[in-house]
C-alpha cells in the first residue's frame, strides 16, 4: 500500500478508536467548555491556502479525564502536489479548567493549556507549548479566547498564537420546550499567527456550524488582514 | 391448609409489592449548546435505574424516569457534575 495512503488510514484508525463525547466550538479557537468524563470527540479538518496552495488533513481527539481535565491531541497531515506530502508534528495539550461558573443562562469558564509539540521526522526539532483559554456562553451566543506560547527546542523556532471567537446561534431563535434540535451557528473570529524572525499575520475568519445530535459540520474562510494577504478555507466534521 | 392460606392472604396485606416509578426534573446551570448536552444525554443513559431522559434547552432542565427502579439521586447528581454541568433542583412529580 503506498506509503500516503497508509499513513492517512493510520490517522483514520487513530480517529475511529477514540469515540463517543462532547465539545464546543470555535472554528480555529479553543474552547473552555467541557468533555464529559471518558467521553471523546472526534474532528477532522480540511483546510487549503491559496498562498502556499497547500492542504492538510488533520485529525483531532479530545478526551474527557474528567469533566475539567481534557486532553487534546492534533495529528495534522500535507497533502500537496509534488514531494512536500507529509506527515506533520502532533501536537499534545492538556488542559485543566480552573474555574467554572455556571449559570441558567449560561456558563464562564477558564482554563490552562499545557504541552508539547511533537515531531514525526527526525530531521525536524519539537517544542514545548503553554497557554489559557476562556469560555462565556449566555443564551444564543458563545464567546471563546485563547492565547498558546510555543517555546521550541534546537532549530525550531518560537511560535505563539491568538484566537477570539464569536458564535451566535442563527437556529433556532426559540428552543423546543423538550428535546435536542437541530442547530446552525454562525461564526466570526480574529486570530494571529506568530513565528520568531516574523511579523505577526493577524486573520479574520467568518463561517457557519451545523450540529445534528453528535455531528457537527461546518465551514469557513480565513483571510489575512496583513502580511501574505492569503485566503483561506476550511471543511470540518466534529463527532461525538 | 386454611392457615396457610389466611397466613399468606395477612402477608400480601402486610407486605404489599412495592413499584417505584418516579418521574423526576432537574434543574441544571451550565447548559449550552446541543452538541455539549449530548453527552449529558449519554452519561445519565448510562445509568441503570433510568429508563428515560429527555432535556429542555429551553428550561434548562432534564427530566427523568426511573421505569420500575428508585432513583438514585446522588449518582444522577454525579453523572450531570461529571458531563460538566451543575445540578441545582430536584422536583419529582
Amino acid at each position: 500500500m503506498p506509503n500516503k495512503w497508509a499513513t492517512l488510514l493510520w490517522i483514520g484508525l487513530l480517529g475511529l478508536c477514540f469515540q463517543s463525547g462532547a465539545l464546543g466550538m470555535g472554528l480555529r479557537s479553543f474552547v473552555a467548555l467541557p468533555v464529559e468524563k471518558g467521553g471523546t470527540v472526534l474532528r477532522g479538518v480540511v483546510s487549503h491556502d491559496n498562498e502556499t496552495n497547500i492542504n492538510q488533513l488533520t485529525a483531532n481527539l479530545a478526551y474527557g479525564i474528567d469533566h475539567k481535565k481534557t486532553l487534546l491531541v492534533g495529528a495534522p497531515y500535507r497533502l500537496s502536489s509534488g514531494n512536500t506530502e507529509r506527515l506533520e508534528d502532533f501536537s499534545l495539550l492538556y488542559r485543566q479548567i480552573l474555574s467554572q461558573v455556571d449559570e441558567p443562562k449560561g456558563t464562564r469558564r477558564l482554563g490552562l493549556l499545557g504541552g508539547a509539540v511533537i515531531p514525526t521526522d527526525s530531521s525536524r526539532d519539537g517544542a514545548f507549548q503553554a497557554g489559557a483559554v476562556a469560555t462565556w456562553f449566555r443564551d444564543k451566543n458563545e464567546w471563546d479566547i485563547d492565547a498558546l506560547y510555543q517555546v521550541g527546542t534546537g532549530d525550531r523556532r518560537d511560535s505563539a498564537r491568538y484566537d477570539l471567537s464569536w458564535q451566535h446561534r442563527l437556529i433556532p431563535t426559540v428552543y423546543p420546550e423538550w428535546g435536542i434540535p437541530s442547530e446552525v451557528y454562525g461564526v466570526v473570529e480574529l486570530g494571529g499567527r506568530w513565528q520568531k524572525g516574523a511579523s505577526f499575520v493577524h486573520q479574520f475568519t467568518l463561517g457557519l456550524q451545523w450540529t445534528q445530535g453528535r455531528w457537527v459540520i461546518e465551514g469557513g474562510v480565513v483571510q489575512d488582514l496583513n502580511g501574505p494577504d492569503s485566503t483561506g478555507f476550511l471543511l470540518s466534521v466534529r463527532f461525538h | 391448609m386454611k392457615i396457610m392460606t389466611l397466613l399468606t392472604l395477612l402477608m400480601g396485606i402486610t407486605f404489599p409489592v412495592t413499584v417505584f416509578s418516579e418521574t423526576l426534573e432537574i434543574e441544571i446551570n451550565g447548559m449550552t449548546c446541543a452538541f455539549c448536552v449530548d453527552g449529558l444525554l449519554r452519561k445519565l443513559g448510562k445509568l441503570p435505574e433510568i429508563a428515560q431522559v429527555d432535556v429542555s434547552l429551553k428550561n434548562k432542565k432534564v427530566r427523568i424516569d426511573t421505569g420500575d427502579e428508585k432513583a438514585d439521586i446522588d449518582a444522577i447528581k454525579q453523572a450531570i457534575i461529571d458531563s460538566g454541568f451543575t445540578p441545582v433542583k430536584v422536583h419529582a412529580k
